[in-house]
């Protein structure tokens, strides 16, 4: 029996695809790079999980997870041959313990339906990356997926308490739980953000936010990047973290303006500001903010009059990545962050770089959080061109790795940056992480050459015979 | 002495031999390391001999766990620097000896905090990292592991081994932050950490209730509900603006400042249980002094036993752990969690000889 017959028998044939045009679906993530697999599968419980891992184990091949394929990082992208594991039909709501304020979710469901689902409890699950209408919290998890309103709540591991999941091997572990301090080492914590290379998640148990009773949300208007920057510092500095705190660039508002006509103003910057909590206590912050906002040279500042006005906003800050369409056939993004102080010189080089690869470039991102996207609009079809993004993309890290940043804030390494791992971490760093990977997956089979650079693990480190230390 | 007694002691960790810890259980040798390197070295000679070895922090937590019983005791006092505040961005840089006490010390000018255990001052960061221990303000800002950003450890093989990165959010690599918190060492000695900052709000305020579940249901995001023997608090933090409305919903005059409930000195032992559990929790107890998280679902009571209403809480997915005091002969942890196995090959992989505090963790591990 073949493979596919395999996992047909086990999953139902038309949960299995093996056609060239299906695979050719399933073969990229919303990156910008392709990859083969001879088999789909979509399984639709943890018993069928089981059975595709028993059946890639003993075929001896990879398995590769996939939620809703809107990763840019290329963490769903086929490097080897095997299985890619689809989860999106394992999208039930187990259970909202209101109580609690948890949710036993499949990893399948998609990030906005749990939190339209859970809205009539008043609460909801507070990561919202711009993808949330379409990407999984299966997805979220492997990549602890961020959001605007991650300022304030943290990104997906702080809102996971539990999971369920598969090891390489077949076996369901589950790690975390409801209760607090759960006893021993924290493999919760690790398989958030690990990518699909430990297991695969069957089972999420997340936290879930309450709503806040009334909300502000600001935007203001700057003639210059550096007066918005320091506007986010000065309201930190007033004691105040606020639910979200946006900033879009010149280009990113004429796009979207002349996409959604949400009457942005053409300025150099403009922050989007958003507070939460009781009425009196947004008042207060909302003034405090335009206090400090006008202190630092804000030139206008619109307070949303009502929701409507609010989800406008919110749209632009949401539809940047559509509206790049408008620009170019094609854009691409990189997702770095850096330390806030270092926002206005970093920017003013992803420019200068812009402009030396004369790409068109337009910033939306998260400010608060000095978690910078810059986005790279062109036309794939131009000679060289695919060329060019991916050398500014890499002059982009550089730059802000040099500003001393990190590599990824929420998109994750994938293969996109397993190179750059390198100029982060240590030899012994990375062996350690293998060490990790080792420790889930020791034949290697989950997701490979994904995360960690090949050759990560190093076999002559860490048992060092000391010198004459024998007595 | 346990059976490790009869490994010889290297001669290049005798010759660093420092004076005992006071306090500290009996162990054949004391080592105060001056540096990361300093410790991978002493560490390899203790792997290469088969040397147990108790790290040392403040000394506040080491009634947690199983006992160990020491060849080598490795005390923290010269991890004591701060390395890096960056009070623009929020984060702070400190090595693993450092104290709670000053770090609130360094920050409160900054009008900054850290979201780390308030009441116990002389714990170090790298113990509280290692122990996992969070503070009341948890119901509001999370966990202390919500707030660790890179972590540096020395394995118990002596390599030093940096995971995470120091801006306030990032996901490059395993979250080797998460995997050390509550390791109890088992991965490495904790030599260095880097906080995600929080700015202070302008009021602090507490608010005397009567009814701690009424509590929970009228205001807004507390920064914690504590209930105790004595009396119920509701502790609120922000603008004036927010200290009024959430007291007038609270019904009770807010006093300035926080004053956080601690137990007599003596044993602890900690509930943890789901949130909703936390009034039966309250429940069950002996009449004794307690401190019960609402909304967190931790109880800590002053007793030095509270195995009885173990199997209650076990069953809830909760557990009952020993946090302070020498109860010998009590089980610390209770039931293991069933990826023993699991944990056991990740330990394998930093601390292959298991020399860093072995037999800690629930299950022996």
């Amino acid at each position: 029996m073949d493979l596919p017959t395999r996992l047909r028998s086990a999953l139902g044939a038309e949960n299995v695809l093996t056609e060239s045009i299906e695979r050719y679906v399933y073969g990229k993530d919303a990156g910008l790079r392709r990859g083969d697999v001879a088999v789909v599968a979509l399984p639709a419980s943890t018993a069928e999980v089981v059975a595709v891992m028993e059946a890639a184990r003993e075929f001896g091949v990879a398995v590769i997870p996939r939620g809703g394929g809107s990763g840019l990082t290329g963490g769903a992208v086929p490097m080897a041959d095997g299985v890619l594991v689809t989860l999106t039909r394992m999208n039930r709501i187990h259970e909202v313990d209101a109580d609690n304020r948890t949710a036993w979710v499949g990893p399948g469901v998609i990030n906005l339906d749990l939190s339209t689902h859970t809205a009539g409890f008043g609460l909801h699950f507070a990561p919202d990356p711009s993808s949330q209408s379409v990407c999984t919290i299966g997805g979220n998890v492997g990549n602890n997926a961020g959001g605007p309103h991650c300022l304030a709540e943290g990104s997906t591991v702080s809102h996971v308490l539990g999971l369920e999941f598969v090891t390489a091997d077949g076996e369901v572990l589950t790690v975390g739980g409801k209760a607090p301090d759960q006893l021993g080492l924290d493999l919760r914590g690790v398989l958030v953000g690990s990518e699909g290379t430990l297991g695969v998640v069957t089972r999420v148990l997340v936290k879930l936010t309450p709503n806040p009773p009334d909300v502000r949300t600001l935007l203001i208007s700057f003639d210059d990047m550096a007066s918005a920057t320091a506007t986010v510092s000065g309201i930190i500095a007033e004691g105040i973290v606020p639910a979200a705190l946006e900033m879009m660039d010149r280009n990113a508002l004429r796009v979207v303006e002349n996409y959604i006509h949400a009457g942005l103003p053409d300025v150099a910057a403009v922050l989007l500001a958003e507070v939460t909590g009781l009425p009196e206590a947004v008042d207060a912050e909302a003034r405090i903010i335009e206090e400090v906002a006008r202190r630092h040279g804000a030139t206008r500042v619109r307070v949303a009059a009502d929701e409507e006005e609010r989800t406008v906003l919110w749209l632009g800050r949401k539809a940047a990545f559509g509206a790049v369409a408008q620009l170019a056939p094609d854009f691409y993004l990189h997702d770095t962050v850096v330390p806030r102080t270092k926002l206005v010189e970093v920017m003013a080089a992803v420019q200068a770089i812009g402009e030396k690869y004369d790409i068109t470039l337009m910033n939306v991102f998260h400010a608060g959080d000095g978690n910078l996207h810059p986005i790279m609009g062109f036309d794939l079809t131009e000679p060289g061109m695919e060329a060019r993004v991916v050398a500014a993309g890499e002059e982009i890290v550089r730059v802000c790795l040099d500003a001393g940043g990190a590599l990824t804030g929420e998109h994750g390494i994938g293969t996109e940056k397993r190179a750059f791992m390198a100029s982060v971490f240590t030899k012994a760093d990375l062996d350690a992480q293998a060490r990790i990977r080792e420790a889930f997956d020791p034949d290697g089979r989950m997701n490979p050459d994904k995360v960690l650079p090949a050759g990560s693990r190093c076999a002559d480190l860490g048992r060092p015979l000391p010198e004459g230390a024998w007595v | 002495m346990g059976v490790t007694s009869v490994r010889a002691i290297v001669p290049s960790l005798l010759a660093r031999a420092t004076d005992p810890i006071e306090g500290a259980p009996e162990s054949r040798l004391t080592l105060r390391p001056g540096s990361a390197e300093e410790l991978a070295e002493q560490l390899q000679a203790c792997s290469a001999s088969g040397l147990s070895v108790l790290v040392w922090g403040g000394g506040t937590h080491q009634a947690m766990g199983h006992r160990v019983v020491p060849d080598v005791i490795v005390a923290m006092v010269a991890f004591a620097n701060v390395v890096d505040h960056q009070a623009e961005d929020m984060t702070l840089v400190v090595e693993g000896g450092v104290t709670l006490g000053a770090i609130d010390a360094l920050l409160g000018p900054h009008r900054q905090m850290a979201i780390v255990p308030e009441m116990t001052p002389r714990s170090t960061i790298g113990g509280v990292v290692a122990t996992g221990m969070s503070g009341y303000r948890r119901a509001r800002y999370g966990p202390t592991r919500d707030h660790l950003l890179e972590v540096t450890l020395v394995t118990g093989d002596g390599r030093v081994v940096r995971g995470g990165g120091r801006v306030v959010k990032n996901v490059q690599g395993y979250d080797l932050m998460r995997l050390s918190c509550g390791s109890f060492g088992s991965l490495g000695v904790i030599v260095q950490v880097c906080l995600k900052l929080w700015p202070r709000p302008a009021v602090a305020a507490t608010v005397a209730v009567d009814d701690a579940d009424r509590a929970t249901g009228v205001v807004h995001r507390p920064w914690a509900v504590i209930e105790t023997d004595r009396r119920t608090t509701v502790h609120l933090a922000g603008t004036n603006e927010e200290i009024d409305a959430q007291a007038a919903r609270l019904g009770g005059d807010p006093v300035p400042g926080h004053a956080w409930p601690v137990l007599p000195d003596g044993p602890v032992w900690s509930v943890r249980v789901p949130a909703n559990c936390t009034r039966e929790a309250i429940r069950r107890l002996p009449p004794v002094s307690f401190v019960a998280q609402h909304g967190v679902g931790v109880v800590d009571v002053a007793t030095d036993d509270l195995t009885a209403i173990r199997p209650w809480a076990e069953a809830q997915g909760g557990s009952v752990v020993r946090v302070r005091g020498a109860a010998d002969g009590l089980d610390p942890w209770g039931t293991p969690p069933a990826t023993a196995a699991l944990q056991r090959r990740i330990i394998a992989r930093f601390d292959p000889d298991r020399v860093i505090n072995p037999g800690r963790l629930p299950g022996g591990l």
